[in-house]
């Protein structure tokens, strides 16, 4: 028995018990446990429970954006491009900066406002967009063929380098993010939302949207999902794998840089380390939906926003983290290949 | 051209020192040059304020003549790491003044994590420490619920560290009364930082809270790098029937977020806290939400010594930044000053260049020092004689430069305003 853990653990995965393997058994358990006990909570305090799923609701999103460029990228050339967190935080230092130079006008919302939101929030997203494209080209193409770990290395590189120039740039305390949203608030039954929550679901929502009609119905997304595919047999049929890999690269960006824009809105304070924290979560939320899977990003963090949101209002905040890895060692022992599973077709 | 001019003033300057220090010996001339240090967090807006008042008391003295003829060299360290305050580089910065027997005292540290590290290491060398701003009780004092105890950090040598602002033992009491009878709240939710000086604080506002009869709704902590959503936690708090919310924290663990955030749930009660949030950051962090924090500070407010008014208004004079002037700017030149005298008396007792058992010995020595927060002594333990307390809350201000508290940076009208204080030395 000794020294076999693995094998152990392979006859673990695929035992049989009425027509379904053991370790779906233990996931659906582990699902349904989870359920009954937050079902028990919205029967017993509604109005509490509503308001904490709106605030996992919308932290999630938020989430879910920066797991799709971990999971884009991952599905496509196999690199954990830890970098990508500080990109999204990175989106969030040059929005303020741009925004400064607009006669804004904080805590109420204006003409002003409206312009420099529509102005800023997709020059932000080309920015970040251009600014991965630069780092695939210096730092992760020249090692493409190299051994897995090289890049793994510069990819950690990066996210320091990154880092450093926002401390360099800004300081190390918090920076203040514009607050130029519309105030407006509501509260429906017992459950208080503003305008701002509305506003980070919605636009998540569509862009997330967007990624997935350009993946399915465009040439160039077809040109993704063929390379994520098998990368030599895309070059054989005329594929520029270049090209496409960069453009995966910018893509993720655009939706870490629009994360950045979010979050500063949203949040109104930033700092040069928020990335590590905020990518180590996005990346996780992209392992747990099933790495290079993008559905299962979005999902991903879904469930990481909504799990930190209950965990911090029942179990208490101090077990939040423990709470999320929990989670995820329990996934990826039940189901290595996350939530919804690698769908190759489609990462 | 400028550069080689620079070179040649201070190549001057440095022969005429020289034949100074080699030719003089006798009364007023020039004996040498004492160094004292100053290990603060100056990356951050509060650390280098504090700085400066270290700066402002040396450079005042050497302008007098310095100190029984011997020049004040100052340097200042930076115990920041990553942007925040970081114990391993406060230990690296004292081991470096240790090396260097022209050190002859300290005037730091800020955080009292940082104390804890490095009181061990100076310990053993009678190297004099002196922060003005370190409230951590377990630092001097062992009361039930420490983790840590002075005598081991001081491991039998004398004791060589002092602090010329009080404790937590009185801070967190102090807003505890402050809430519970001045502002009417009996039900408060806690949330702390997880660090040394989080826990203590938040754990001494709690023991008093709940002796006053108050109710604590829930205590809730969290870790820098984990947390920056904290809605879930204020609702939490809300829910279980609190009024006010109290923080143990410091500002570079984000503890000011969430005051910002309570207004994104429509939550308006009063943010509490100790001295961590009296600083400039803490306002940026409640970005829109500034005003109602009330924080405390272990100390006098000049507006409230006499005479100390003039002081503040020479080094604004000299330090005329809108942020360089901040919660702890007068305890650190007061602390400079005692150091300074200690220096003094122990360079008449060698009559000559003194050693650092000499200075510590002559710093155990002080009695009635008359300062700019007022006139003191110190316990065997190394804390203060006064045990003042005083209570701020941020409000918009029509003149920020003659605030006495700290102001926002973005938000330059939200300042801290004194409110009361509370001398814990008479009520015992």
């Amino acid at each position: 028995m000794v020294g076999s853990g693995a094998s152990v653990l392979k006859r673990f995965r695929s035992s049989q018990l009425g027509g379904m393997s053991l370790p779906d058994y233990g996931f659906y358990i582990l699902c349904a446990t989870a359920i009954v006990l937050l079902a028990t909570q919205a029967v017993l305090h509604p109005s509490d429970f509503a308001q904490i799923l709106v605030f996992g609701v919308t932290q999630g999103a938020i989430y879910a954006l920066v797991a799709l460029g971990y999971t884009m990228v991952y599905g496509i050339i196999e690199l954990i491009n830890f970098a990508h967190g500080d990109v999204f935080t990175l989106g969030a230092y040059i929005g303020t900066a741009i925004l400064g130079f607009f006669s804004l006008t904080e805590g109420s919302f204006t003409t002003i406002n409206l312009i420099a939101l529509l102005l800023v929030f997709p020059l932000v997203m080309l920015i970040m967009g251009g600014i991965n494209v630069a780092i695939e080209r210096v730092a992760y193409r020249p090692l493409r063929n190299a051994p897995r770990l090289a890049p793994l290395i510069t990819a950690i590189g990066m996210s320091f380098l990154l880092e450093g120039i926002m401390f360099l740039w800004k300081g190390p305390a918090t920076v203040h993010f514009p607050d130029i949203l519309p105030q407006a608030s509501t509260t429906v039954a017992g459950v208080f939302f503003g305008f701002k929550d509305v506003f980070v679901v919605v636009v998540a929502a569509i862009l997330v949207t967007l990624l997935a009609l350009f993946i399915n119905r465009t040439r160039l997304g077809k040109a993704m999902r063929a390379t994520a595919q098998d990368r030599d047999a895309a070059q054989l049929m005329g594929i520029d794998i270049n090209r496409t890999i960069a453009a995966t690269f910018f893509i993720g960006a655009l939706l870490a840089g629009a994360g950045g824009m979010i979050w500063g809105l949203y949040y109104n304070t930033i700092y040069y380390q928020l990335g590590f924290r905020s990518g180590l979560i996005a990346f996780t939320a992209a392992v747990f939906g099933g790495i290079g899977n993008i559905p299962g990003a979005a999902i991903g963090g879904l469930v990481i926003g909504l799990t930190a949101a209950f965990s911090d209002s029942y179990i208490g905040s101090k077990w939040t983290q423990v709470v999320i890895f929990g989670i995820l060692i329990g996934v990826l022992v039940f189901r290595p290949t996350g939530l919804l599973g690698m769908r190759v077709p489609e990462k | 051209m400028v550069r080689a001019r620079g070179l040649i003033v201070l190549t001057a300057a440095t022969l005429v020192a020289f034949a100074c220090g080699g030719g003089g010996g006798g009364g007023g001339t020039n004996k040498g040059t004492i160094k004292i240090g100053s290990d603060l967090p100056v990356c951050t807006i509060g650390g280098q304020a504090t700085a400066n008042g270290v700066k402002f008391a040396i450079d005042q003295k050497n302008s007098a003549g310095g100190v029984e003829g011997f020049t004040i060299a100052y340097q200042s360290f930076d115990d920041c790491r990553q942007g925040s305050y970081n114990a391993d580089a406060g230990v690296a910065n004292v081991r470096q003044m240790l090396d260097d027997n022209k050190f002859l005292g300290m005037i730091g540290p800020y955080n009292s994590a940082v104390a804890k590290a490095e009181i061990p290491i100076a310990a053993p060398k009678n190297f004099v420490m002196i922060s003005p701003a370190n409230t951590a009780t377990c630092l001097t004092i062992d009361v039930p619920g420490c983790t840590y105890h002075p005598a081991d950090l001081r491991a039998g040598n004398p004791n060589n560290y002092w602090r010329v602002v009080t404790n937590d033992n009185f801070q967190g009491p102090a807003m505890a009364d402050y809430i519970y009878k001045q502002l009417n709240i009996t039900n408060v939710g806690i949330l702390d930082d997880s660090t040394v000086f989080g826990v203590g604080i938040s754990g001494s506002f709690e023991t008093e809270f709940k002796k006053l009869g108050g109710t604590v709704a829930k205590h809730s902590e969290y870790k820098k790098e984990q947390t920056s959503d904290f809605k879930a936690i204020l609702t939490g708090f809300r829910n279980a029937g609190a009024k006010a919310v109290y923080v143990g924290g410091t500002d570079d663990q984000n503890i000011c977020i969430p005051r910002k955030q309570m207004k994104d749930i429509g939550w308006d009660v009063p943010f509490t806290g100790g001295d961590g949030i009296e600083t400039t950051d803490c306002i940026n962090q409640a970005s829109g939400n500034e005003v109602n924090i009330y924080a405390t500070s272990a100390g006098a407010d000049a507006t409230q010594v006499p005479g100390a008014a003039q002081s503040i208004a020479d080094f604004r004079k000299a330090f005329p930044g809108a942020n360089d002037f901040g919660g702890y700017t007068m305890q650190a030149y007061d602390a400079a000053n005692v150091l300074m005298a200690a220096i003094g008396r122990a360079v008449k007792d060698a009559n000559g260049m003194p050693t650092r058992k000499q200075v510590r010995d002559e710093m155990a020595k002080t009695t009635g020092f008359k300062g700019v927060i007022g006139t003191y002594d110190f316990d065997q333990a190394g804390d203060t004689s006064l045990k003042i307390v005083s209570i701020y809350v941020v409000q918009q201000v029509t003149d920020p430069a003659k605030s006495t508290g700290v102001c926002g940076k973005a938000a330059k009208n939200a300042c801290f305003v004194w409110k009361t204080q509370f001398d814990f030395a008479k009520s015992s």
